[in-house]
């Protein structure tokens, strides 16, 4: 993992670095990726994607569905075939070698346990394949139940199991082999919300005493910030951002990025950059920096706005409703055809159609080129 | 993605366990293919070369001589005609009536197809083989049956297929329908109405020719009573062959049942429901919710039902040997006979001729019907 | 169509017999014409099987006198032709019993077993022969066909020129012509095999049984019946495999399991219903197979259904007693397999069916 990394390699140092020894932690390889393309006919769902995973990191593949991440979580898996570039797991070349040589585990969407087996069985099954004798299969069953708290469910069939013990049985079924290589495909996108926080603690904290490396997919961004060393977001089969959950969050590298981290996610204003100032429906800022004239499209995010008197914010505007969520004000206000989201504190209220006004610290105000979606490096002027 | 991209492996492993497991591919489906090959394609390639030749017998060994088409002209045109295809005279008034109505249907069927644009070549020359089949086998019908005249045996084969066919449908479908309203017992008349599948048709032969019997068998008294005491069905040719139409029915019939009383359980109930709730009446749902759902599923089961009909055999040689005279005599039985002449030549050309009538009738079938059906079903 | 009946139903005269008292009913009249329409084709349906068996408990003079329909009213249940077939006629019976039974069990077990390869084959690995090759292969059986008959040319010679022509000629014509056929192809032509009517095959497959002195052998019977019954078996199990979530064979690829390893010890075990199904409506179609038994055994290899047909022969006529004895315990073992795997035939094949 050297020659491809020409963005900042692990930004944050990987969990297992710091954590003491245990009986139950694995050999973690590192994983890389270089040019991996990869076409389903003839839609192209990869694109030239570099990509440099740490021994014992925990990567978390993000984006909207249909954006290549499940294939490029395949592809390191073997299940898929990458029609260009190569993928090496602890330094050996593995483009082409059969899945059950990677020393990969992943566990699936769907868990995919085999509904025939036991969850012994099913457990099992990985020393079954490789043809480990039944002695010695016992106590690494044993072992890897109790790692996911399922020792008192083997004889069960996974039909008579909850979701979240499905979703152990299939941890443990990978955890079994001890593999280097952790691929996980959305594991908790089929467990209800309170199950799903209550599981990815679980998940944090076991890849944490295995100190294996481990690669996530998932959509959902909360998973992301909470599971995630570093976060990788793609979207039509191209690397948009990577960086630990803080960077991608605070400083996205693009529209997408921006648009895609946060809930609800960051405001957008669409308007142009003309004479030093940022126009648009009823509102102008004075910028510094780049200010070349262009379209261009301001974001801020809904918790670092608050809503004032008119006259005291950027600009003013009004409430088109306000909804009380538990811990805080959810504020909706338009501004022309846009709707803007503001949290205010709990105690909030303001009634439909009230003139309010809009302010935002100026360093928490991101420029985008309209028509590339890059970030510009253009900035609020600060007004007092 | 149904069909999984795993490479192959060019890296790793050894021995022969994982030879196997790298040459599977080969392993799960050469079986298969070469049992066809040798069981399959290789008899029908050679069965062509059989009907075109003259086959003598001789100690140990055959000797073949290759004569064209003889075979096959002396079925169509030749001293066989009259068993394959019937007598001919003169076609009557209702045939050529018959003949131009059904002629001038196809014409219409060809030119709707045509005016409604982006003809696809291959698809029109099947629609142009399917019209002249349909067409050969009406003025077939109109010069023998419609004139009073006898039919071969690719008459009785067709009768059998069409009408025997279209009755167990009509019938199988009726009892699915009555069978999938909310009944009582319906395990046991899924049981009664499924027994009949199971028994060898040499079997039920038999069991109807014993049924039959205008003397001892136990409808006797009802023959008696209408004055029918000494009619025997199996010299009279219509009697014949709606009694092995009845026979073949009375097998058939539960295979349609069952699998169409399945497609109608899998229909999902809110569709119906919700027609119940727009105040539709019984027929209409049926017409317009329940039909369309099952109509996949029944042109399936009915090109299951055609291509087995066409090779019926063992109930006519089982309860009327082809008689009385070859009333009865299906395809696959006159070449059966003609094997046992033994004229193994006359015997591959007649069974060619019917792999031809059944390949058409059947793809056009499949073109025109399942495929639509399924078509529709996608939209 | 504006008659939307608002008043409840059940108050007016006709209108009680004609709809339903109650949701999820039937109407007094349709419930009334339904069960009259199931009891009539039960009877139909079971009629001739009643008379079967009274049949076979008659005396020769209780059929030949004229129909009798209750036994112990009408006449005297007899164990005579049932201790005919069973005690004195014994081996004439026990050997084609015994045949059917080595053939349709073979048969089926062969035929499960390479039909749903080939099926599970079909639905996960591509396939992507090329069609120049195929083009070629069948041209070259084709050439063998008529060297061998009309030539008469030994038929090891034919069969070694033409393959190593076929791989000669294979290799020069495949950089030319690129097209191919996919997996769909295979299974259609697979299917396809059933609508060849068994009578078109038969004689050159007698011819070739006679060349390797196999006719009126199990062997010849049992490969005849696989092969007949390969195509209902791929295209039944192959429904079924493409039914189970391939999540489940990639994870078993992963953790180390070779093709066949995932084949039998997950895919199988799935789908053991279709398995079930398809299994009996194989051995039926075996069991019950007349045609090909008729032009491939003489003695030694004869099938129950060829005994049956044959009963005709005897000088005395159709001794109809013990031909009901036959029919029956012909039928007794389907029945029983059909009984116990009931709830599979409901389930499975048809459903597999239905899904085309």
């Amino acid at each position: 993992m050297s020659e491809t990394a020409d963005y900042p390699v692990m930004a944050a140092p990987p969990a297992g670095h710091n954590a003491k020894k245990r009986p139950g932690r694995l050999q973690a390889k590192n994983v890389v990726l270089e040019n991996i393309d990869k076409s389903f006919g003839s839609v192209r769902v990869v694109k030239d994607l570099n990509l440099s995973v740490g021994a014992g990191e925990f990567l978390v593949l993000l984006g909207p569905s249909g954006c290549g991440k499940t294939t490029a979580l395949r592809m390191i898996a073997g299940l898929e075939e990458a029609n260009e570039g190569k993928i090496t797991i602890g330094d050996v070349d593995v483009t082409n070698t059969l899945p059950k040589y990677r020393d990969v585990a992943m566990v699936f969407q769907s868990y995919a346990l085999y509904p025939h087996k036991t969850v012994a069985e099913n457990i099992a099954f990985p020393l079954r394949a490789r043809g480990i004798p039944k002695s010695e299969r016992a106590g690494a069953i044993r072992t890897a139940a109790e790692q996911v708290h399922m020792q008192d469910y083997l004889d069960r069939y996974p039909r008579q199991l909850s979701g979240g013990q499905r979703q152990r049985v299939a941890l443990a079924r990978a955890i079994v082999r001890r593999p280097s290589v952790f691929l996980m495909d959305e594991p908790l996108s089929n467990l209800d919300a309170k199950l799903r926080g209550f599981m990815r603690a679980e998940l944090k904290h076991l890849q944490h005493d295995l100190g294996v490396t481990m690669i996530y997919v998932t959509h959902d961004q909360i998973e992301a910030m909470t599971l995630a060393h570093r976060v990788v977001v793609m979207n039509h089969g191209v690397l948009q951002q990577i960086g630990t959950p803080r960077e991608v969050y605070d400083q996205p590298r693009n529209l997408f990025v921006a648009g895609f981290m946060g809930a609800p996610p960051m405001n957008f204003i669409h308007g142009a950059i003309a004479n030093n100032r940022f126009e648009s429906h009823g509102v102008s800022l004075p910028l510094q920096g780049d200010t070349e004239p262009r379209k261009a499209v301001l974001g801020f995010r809904p918790e670092d706005a608050l809503i004032t008197e008119t006259g005291r914010g950027l600009f003013d505007t009004t409430v088109y409703t306000a909804e009380l969520t538990g811990d805080v004000t959810l504020v909706t206000i338009s501004l022309g055809k846009a709707s803007l989201a503001v949290k205010m504190p709990k105690d909030y209220d303001a009634d439909y159609d009230t003139a309010v006004a809009l302010t935002f610290p100026h360093a928490k105000g991101f420029l985008f080129d309209e028509a590339t979606g890059e970030r510009l490096k253009t900035e609020l002027q600060t007004i007092t | 993605m149904a069909v999984s991209t795993i490479p192959a492996s060019r890296t790793r492993g050894a021995g022969i366990s994982e030879w196997f497991d790298r040459t599977s591919r080969h392993w799960f489906i050469w079986p298969a293919v070469i049992m066809i090959l040798v069981f399959s394609l290789f008899p029908l390639i050679a069965s062509l070369i059989l009907a075109m030749s003259r086959i003598r017998l001789r100690a140990g060994g055959f000797n073949v001589r290759f004569v064209g088409f003889d075979n096959f002209e002396k079925q169509l045109f030749g001293s066989e005609q009259f068993h394959f295809l019937g007598t001919f005279s003169s076609i009557s008034t209702l045939g050529w009536f018959v003949t131009i109505v059904i002629g001038l249907l196809l014409l219409y069927w060809i030119y709707a197809h045509l005016r409604r644009g982006n003809v696809w070549l291959p698809g029109m020359i099947g629609r142009l083989i399917t019209a002249a089949m349909i067409f050969g086998l009406t003025l077939l019908f109109a010069a023998t049956l419609l004139s009073g005249e006898q039919f071969g045996t690719l008459g009785v084969t067709l009768f059998y297929v069409g009408f025997g066919c279209g009755i167990q449908f009509v019938i199988g479908l009726g009892l699915a329908v009555v069978c999938a309203q909310p009944i009582r017992g319906r395990t046991f008349f899924r049981v009664v109405f499924f027994l009949p599948l199971m028994i060898t048709p040499i079997g039920i032969g038999y069991a109807f020719r014993m049924l039959a019997d205008t003397t001892k068998g136990p409808f006797s008294p009802v023959w008696q009573w209408f004055g029918l005491g000494d009619f025997a069905w199996a010299a009279d040719p219509w009697a014949a062959r709606i009694f092995i139409i009845i026979a073949d029915s009375w097998q058939w019939i539960p295979f349609i049942f069952v699998i169409l009383l399945a497609a109608l359980e899998n229909v999902p109930r809110d569709s119906v429901e919700a027609a119940h709730v727009d105040g539709a009446s019984g027929w209409l749902i049926f017409r317009e919710v329940t039909w369309p759902q099952i109509a996949p599923v029944a042109a399936t089961v009915m090109l299951i039902r055609v291509i087995e009909a066409f090779k019926l055999v063992d109930l006519p040689n089982i309860m009327t040997s082809g008689g009385p005279g070859i009333a009865t005599e299906s395809m696959t039985l006159q070449a059966f006979f003609a094997w046992r002449a033994p004229d193994f030549g006359q015997s591959a050309a007649i069974a060619y001729l019917l792999l031809f009538v059944t390949v058409v009738l059947c793809v056009s079938f499949f073109n025109l019907v399942v495929m639509k059906r399924r078509a529709a079903e996608a939209i | 169509m504006s008659s939307i009946p608002l008043e409840p139903s059940g108050t007016t005269g006709l209108r009680r017999w004609t709809e339903p008292a109650r949701i999820g009913e039937m109407s007094p009249l349709g419930s009334i014409l339904t069960y009259t329409i199931l009891i009539f084709w039960s009877l139909f349906v079971l009629f001739p099987l009643y008379w079967i068996v009274i049949t076979s408990f008659k005396l020769p003079l209780d059929v030949n006198a004229g129909p009798v329909y209750l036994p112990f009213v009408d006449f005297t249940p007899n164990l005579h032709a049932w201790r005919d077939l069973l005690v004195t006629g014994l081996g004439e019976t026990s050997k084609p019993y015994f045949n059917s039974i080595i053939v349709a069990l073979f048969s089926t077990v062969f035929c499960v077993l390479i039909g749903s390869m080939a099926a599970y084959a079909l639905a996960r690995i591509e396939y992507r022969p090329k069609f120049a090759t195929i083009i070629l292969f069948v041209l070259s059986l084709i050439a063998v066909s008529v060297a061998i008959g009309v030539y008469g040319v030994d038929w090891r010679i034919a069969a070694a020129i033409a393959v190593a022509l076929l791989v000669l000629l294979s290799r020069a014509l495949s950089n030319h012509f690129q097209r191919r056929v996919g997996n769909g192809d295979i299974l259609f032509w697979m299917i396809s095999q059933r609508i060849l009517p068994p009578v078109v095959v038969i004689i050159p497959i007698y011819m070739m049984f006679q060349q390797v002195r196999l006719l009126d052998t199990y062997a010849a019977l049992i490969l005849c019946y696989t092969v007949v019954n390969l195509p209902i078996v791929v295209w039944l199990m192959h429904d079924f495999f493409r039914s189970i979530p391939i999540d489940l064979e990639e994870s078993a690829a992963l953790d180390g399991a070779s093709r066949f390893f995932i084949f039998f010890d997950i895919v199988l075990p799935l789908a053991k219903v279709g398995l079930a199904a398809v299994t009996l409506l194989v051995m039926i179609l075996s069991w019950n197979e007349y045609i090909l038994a008729l032009f491939l055994t003489t003695t030694n290899a004869q099938t129950m259904p060829i005994l049956v047909a044959g009963m005709n022969a005897g000088e005395r006529g159709i001794l109809w007693w013990t031909m009901c004895v036959v029919i029956l315990i012909m039928i007794l073992p389907v029945v029983l397999m059909a009984l116990i795997l009931q709830r599979f035939i409901a389930r499975g094949v048809l459903l597999g069916a239905v899904k085309g």
